[in-house]
């Protein structure tokens, strides 16, 4: 193979950057569909009632206005299938605040917004539940209970030398990426076309032909490039069903896109969760028992909980453990998929509380950890495929300068700052699901260009990039020769971008298309080669200027007798303001055990985008709930921190090498929700180190540490 | 979002005269705060007049201090030579409040007029007697973490969002204003905003169809030691906790006079005299920091919420304070 | 390997024991329809045809060819008609009077490469250039542009001749998903241009100081560019795009970081 066909781990520019720098991608509400017609949504101010009427005569009268969906005129619909936020429109009735009423559709964008504003909706007030903290006490079992034990955890906490016995509080966060959720219908007789942004596209067909009663194959979802998910767009939101319903109501293609405050309320959020954590461990250091125990909430209308004792339950390898869950059923938006779902919000909780116990042991917090894990994963007894925990510690020891760390906290001032150092690891899992694709090659004389086809979607995690570096070398054509088309539900199903499944099921499933395309046409040219042939000499000898081949790709067996993680460890230098509080981190230190890279530029992105993630977590976000009605009083970003470019020092990322073969062929981990892992209590750790006030309840903002 | 005429303008007068014959007319320039409102249902003006364009941009030395055009935008107002001798604290006040974007688009007479960011006030579903008079204050009983500990009433807590604002009221600003009887009036910045009482609607003392036309500062000798200093949710592009408009004139190693006013307290910028009175005649040292932001903060009532704001804005002052006695401006 | 070609088995046809966890996972995501087994069904049964969508390599051509995009609307009250250069060519438009520019350029002019993140100034997606400078065209109405010069993102590249900003935004990958980054790059364009003029932000440390170019420090850069939401998290990145061009040195993104951090500002 020549050798820039050698691509697969080098730090390669996303090829779709180009699109992206001059604005030539298109999101879902960029594609120029004709005679489309906007819709607007109008929003429940209730949290739970009934509709006793909706008024929309002012509305219908209003300039421009062709029609206005409401649970009057909207079609019955065939089934829920998987659409998260339950069916709506199909009785007079709301769940929770924000939920969506009616749509109003017009000519034109302002049209329609205004005509939101007529649309009167008379309610008979239901009993809502939505204070979480008043009535956490009547949380109960998950109906999918996800706790576990080992040992007995009672009898070795009772017994223990040194303790910790703490909760932890993390509020409501929100996604809120940049492009808001938002689909363009397009009805052509029974076919419906959703330019729809989707982290799942195969997820989303499935779910809109559910509702409709149509046939996946007539459902055609398209969403080339997605403006940022998290989670946020791993399902089909009701909004996809309205805008299809709108299309259908007044028969022209509708855009319908949420607006930020709408995000709010109706794309999932990550859960408040409420951590009991107790840890217990011998004088010598060697943890003996490990508590968790989480009440958080989810929606009346159904289940979905953030498994936040995950890691308490095999990071560490004490002898007993109890992780329990309880949940209490909200009228709220349901909960989702929100980056690193559990192991983020759970190692903010396990994490700072091995901290408070190594500093009961006067113990360094690094060398506290690396006596207390194992290269087996002892909530199942299997063996980790790979773990590299001690050499993400060192490691990132080495680069954040720990020798400068004191133990006692407020040790180091700078003029107006305190400044501390801290530290902690995570993990998440690492999966392959099935995930298939289509390779076209074709040629003209020596030279060969190959199509891949794969319904995947990129939403800045790197899939055209990745998945073109993994055809190239696999084909041994250079980059340039590889065409990516993904994000359209017309290409063979693929795994989504959720989960950190993404790379491993995506390029996987291209490297084997790629091999037994080779492989076939090695079979086609009916010869035995003695050096190496390239496609090109392949298809030659086949006399074929053409050729086309698909795989379906699965996980192999051998992986499921495998415990499979990517492992990290933060470092975290934070200047807190003595005076007001206000707590920077000037530098942050992540370093990643995530398996074959295939690309080192668009991995140590994606790092930085979970330590951002962490950090806003730490510092700056928090969406509070009005206990009196359940509307979120952060309802925009002026409310609702995310972080801004001020608020995130330098990052420094690192990457363990390893070449584990078991948890996949290619040996990929993913890196899409590890990089958060651990962050805020890395940076919550050092905040104590800085200044000696321990916070078990984020986020750290000024008023914190006065 | 209502439809509107728009009335472009090129005079004052006229432009004033257009609004005042139309009693749900208003004033556009920047738009940056009023666009947003509408967008959101709370501002419902059948006519918009376009004031953009009008020769109100001139930033110029007078007999007795500046004079800031009301049309002049932030981005230049902060950057005006003039602005950055004499009233660094004005230049720093500025560019702490917003982002650059935006700072590039508000006018002067836009960002003292702002209203307030409450997130009742923002949700049209809920009340607030600010949006919906005598609907009730939905904040009182509520999330009011960025709600007044100063100045408000049992009609409305909501805060005064603007930086510019704090550093104008430190510096005995007033502001010129030209009525639709031709004539003009100066109001002094401290009478400018309004305190919520039982009219939480109105949020400073313009009469309908009044135009700012300029804000006059006076000479001072405060450049050399003044500081602005904001303290928020996030680094940078949020809203203000607590900040705090620092100013001492030194002499002789005493302070002859001292200015502080703060923002994110309460309903307008809060002067706080009690510590100016403290501070004169003090040494700077940070001991009478802390004595002088005690007798200021005594007097704060907190909310439910919001009572971390004593604290804060104690430790603000005194930081402030110290940075503007090393000269930090 | 035999003859060059990898004859590893490519996966298995064994049906699989997944975890508990991970068959819920796959049923929320939805990703299989029904069932994760129908899905394993049907897709052995897909067979092969081609599917060919040109989707993807078309939609640059698409968003700029945009079939004449409309000019003269519908019926509408208060139609004001308004004439602007947009990236150096002249628009004359009848629009509604509540028609910010941001929806003008994306939903009149096919000019769909400025965002819309948040419509009501919070993000910086919609930042576009009037006469030079960086504002938003969200909180802009279209009826106060007239004979304005407006640049866009669309307007600093030529085809695949890029403004080094660009270029620089896709060496040190300053982007993720890629939603705010017309805003971003717009703003940085724009921010080059404060810096030599000798603008101020919070973070400069005295202000009174007569300056006529301003260098930019990473936290000059950071608190420049905090109007400019990323959710993604590029901002380390593009804070390296930015410094590259500002300071004209050529800096490898991939590189190791200094270990001692600055004075943290503010």
């Amino acid at each position: 193979m020549a050798r820039d066909t050698k691509v697969i781990g080098e730090a390669i520019s996303r090829i779709d950057g180009l699109l992206k720098v001059t604005g030539g991608a298109n999101y879902s509400t960029d594609f120029p569909v004709k005679n489309v017609a906007y819709g607007f949504i109008v929003k429940s101010s209730n949290a739970a009632a009934s509709i006793k009427d909706i008024d929309t005569t002012a509305a219908e009268k209003s300039p421009g206005v062709i029609a206005v969906l409401t649970y009057k005129n909207a079609p019955k619909v065939a089934g829920s299938g998987n659409l998260s936020g339950g069916v709506i429109l199909q009785e007079p009735k709301v769940d929770f605040y924000g939920q969506h009423v009616a749509v109003v559709v017009a000519d034109t964008y302002e049209q329609a917004r205004y005509a939101a504003e007529l649309v009167k909706v008379n309610y008979e007030p239901l009993p809502a539940m939505v204070d979480f903290d008043a009535h956490k006490g009547e949380a109960v079992e998950p109906q999918r209970g996800r706790g576990s034990k080992r040992g007995d955890f009672d009898a070795a906490f009772v017994a223990a030398e040194h303790k910790v016995d703490q909760t932890y509080l993390t509020p409501v966060y929100h996604h809120q990426p940049l492009e808001p959720h938002s689909t363009i219908a397009v009805w052509e007789g029974s076919k419906l076309t959703l330019y729809n942004a989707s982290q799942v596209v195969n997820g989303v067909q499935n779910a809109i032909a559910a509702v409709f009663g149509l046939k996946p194959a007539d459902v055609h979802v398209v969403t080339p490039h997605v403006g940022g998910g998290f989670g946020s767009k791993g399902s089909a939101w009701p909004h996809v069903v309205l805008a299809a319903m709108a299309a259908k109501l007044v028969n022209r293609p509708v855009k319908l896109a949420l607006t930020r405050q709408n995000m709010f309320n109706s794309v999932g959020l990550r859960q408040r969760n409420v951590q009991h954590v107790r840890l217990a461990a011998s004088a010598d250091g060697k943890l003996t028992a490990i508590g968790h125990d989480t009440t958080t909430h989810t929606a009346v209308t159904g289940e979905f909980i953030e498994q936040c004792g995950h890691l308490s339950s095999m990071m560490y390898d004490a002898p007993n453990a109890s992780i329990g869950y309880r949940v209490l059923p909200m009228n709220v938006i349901i909960p989702t998929f929100t980056r690193a779902p559990g192991e983020s919000t759970g190692s903010f909780a396990t994490e700072s509380a091995i901290d408070e116990l190594a500093y009961e042991l006067k113990m360094d917090p690094i060398e506290f950890r690396l006596k207390n894990f194992s290269m087996t994963d002892p909530s199942n007894g299997r063996p980790f495929s790979s773990r590299a925990t001690a050499e993400a510690l060192k490691k990132g020891a080495e680069m954040i300068g720990w020798t400068k760390r004191k133990m006692q906290p407020r040790s180091i001032r700078n003029g107006d700052f305190l400044i501390g150092y801290g530290v902690a690891i995570g993990s998440y899992p690492s999966r392959q699901v099935p995930s298939s694709t289509l390779v076209k090659l074709k040629r003209a004389g020596n030279d060969v260009t190959a199509t891949i086809e794969t319904a995947a979607s990129d939403l800045g995690t790197g899939t055209y990039t990745i998945v073109a570096q993994t055809a190239a070398e696999t084909l041994g054509l250079p980059m340039d020769k590889v065409e990516v088309k993904i994000g359209d539900s017309e290409f063979p199903p693929a795994a989504g971008s959720v989960g950190s499944i993404g790379a491993a099921s995506f390029c996987n499933s291209v490297s084997e298309t790629c091999i037994q395309a080779k492989n076939e046409l090695q079979a086609k040219t009916g010869r035995t080669w003695v050096a190496p042939p390239t496609v090109a000499q392949l298809m030659e000898a086949a006399n074929l200027n053409e050729y086309q081949t698909r795989v379906d790709a699965r996980p192999s067996a051998e992986a499921q007798k495998y415990s499979s993680h990517a492992f990290n460890a933060n470092f975290s230098e934070v200047w807190v303001n003595a005076y007001t509080g206000a707590v920077r981190v000037p530098r942050h230190v992540a370093v990643t055990g995530a398996g074959k890279i295939i690309n080192a530029k668009t991995a140590r992105s994606q790092i930085i985008g979970g330590c951002i993630w962490g950090i806003g977590m730490a510092l700056t976000e928090a969406s509070i709930l009005d206990p009196r009605w359940g509307n979120f009083v952060t309802r925009t970003y002026n409310d609702y921190h995310i972080p801004a470019n001020l608020d995130v020092g330098t990052i420094d990322v690192a990457f363990i090498p390893e070449d584990d073969r078991v948890v996949n062929r290619l040996g990929i981990k993913g890196v899409g929700e590890v990089g958060i892992v651990g962050v805020a209590a890395s940076i919550a750790n050092a905040a104590f180190n800085a200044t000696g006030k321990r916070v078990r309840d984020l986020p750290l903002t000024p008023d914190k540490l006065l | 979002m209502r439809a509107f005429k728009f009335t472009p303008s090129s005079e004052p007068e006229a432009a004033v005269k257009a609004v005042k014959a139309n009693s749900e007319a208003k004033f556009i320039a920047g738009g940056t705060n009023l666009i947003d409102l509408m967008k959101e249902g709370i501002e419902g003006p059948s006519e918009l007049v376009d004031i953009s364009r009008l020769n109100l941009t001139q930033i110029r030395s007078t007999s007795t201090g500046i004079s800031i055009g009301s049309l002049a935008k932030n981005s230049d107002t902060a950057n005006h030579p003039l602005v950055r001798r004499d009233f660094p604290m004005l230049t720093q006040a500025i560019l702490s409040g917003a982002t650059a974007q935006i700072r590039n688009m508000a006018t002067n007479g836009g960002n003292i007029a702002q209203r307030t960011r409450c997130p009742y006030f923002y949700e049209v579903s809920v009340n607030c007697n600010k949006r919906r008079p005598g609907s009730g204050c939905s904040s009182l009983e509520g999330y009011n973490r960025n709600h007044s500990i100063f100045g408000f009433s049992d009609k409305c807590a909501a805060v005064n969002p603007s930086d510019m604002s704090v550093a104008l009221a430190a510096l005995d600003a007033s502001v010129n204003v030209l009525g639709a009887d031709g004539k003009t009036r100066v109001i002094k910045f401290n009478d400018f905003h309004r305190l919520p009482g039982d009219t939480p609607q109105r949020d400073n003392n313009l009469e309908h169809g009044e135009l700012i036309t300029s804000i006059e500062i006076p000479k001072s000798n405060f450049a050399p030691h003044s500081y602005y200093l904001k303290v928020g949710d996030r680094a940078s592009h949020s809203f203000a906790l607590v900040s705090v408009a620092a100013a001492l004139e030194l002499d002789g190693g005493k302070i002859k006079q001292a200015r502080i006013a703060m923002g994110g307290v309460a309903p307008k910028p809060w002067r706080a005299y009690a510590a100016e009175k403290f501070l004169a005649g003090k040494t700077p040292s940070e001991e009478n920091f802390s004595a002088a932001a005690d007798s200021e903060m005594k007097a704060a009532i907190p909310l439910e919420h919001n009572g971390f704001k004593i604290e804060l804005g104690k430790r603000a002052i005194v930081l402030a304070l110290k940075r503007a006695a090393a000269g930090n401006a | 390997m035999t003859n060059g070609i990898d004859d590893r088995e490519p996966g298995t046809e064994a049906e699989l024991q997944l975890q508990a966890d991970e068959e819920i996972l796959l049923d929320e995501l939805g990703i299989f329809g029904e069932s994760r087994r129908k899905f394993l069904g049907k897709v052995a049964a897909a067979g092969l045809g081609a599917l060919v969508l040109e989707i993807v390599a078309e939609q640059k051509a698409l968003a700029f060819d945009a079939a004449e995009p409309s000019l003269s609307p519908l019926t509408v009250e208060n139609p004001v008609t308004v004439s602007f250069s947009v990236n150096g060519m002249k628009k004359s438009i009848e629009l509604d009077s509540r028609m910010t520019l941001l929806d003008a350029l994306r939903e009149r002019l096919a000019l769909t490469g400025s965002k819309k993140g948040c419509d009501h100034g919070q993000c910086g997606a919609c930042t576009v250039m009037i006469d030079g400078r960086r504002v938003l065209a969200c909180l802009t109405l279209t009826a106060q542009c007239e004979g304005r010069e407006i640049t866009t993102i669309e307007g600093l590249s030529h085809g695949a001749d890029l403004h080094p900003m660009q270029t620089a935004f896709i060496k040190h990958d300053g982007f993720q998903c890629g939603f705010c980054t017309p805003g971003q790059i717009c703003s940085a364009v724009a921010l080059m241009q404060e810096a030599k003029n000798g603008e101020l932000s919070y973070v400069t440390a005295d202000v009174r100081q007569k300056t006529a170019t301003i260098k930019l420090s990473d936290d000059e850069i950071r608190e420049r560019m905090s109007g400019n939401l990323c959710r993604c998290g590029a901002y380390p990145n593009i804070v390296a795009a930015i410094r590259e061009v500002h300071t004209g040195k050529a800096t490898d993104p991939m590189a190791e970081l200094p270990l001692e951090v600055e004075n943290a500002s503010v």
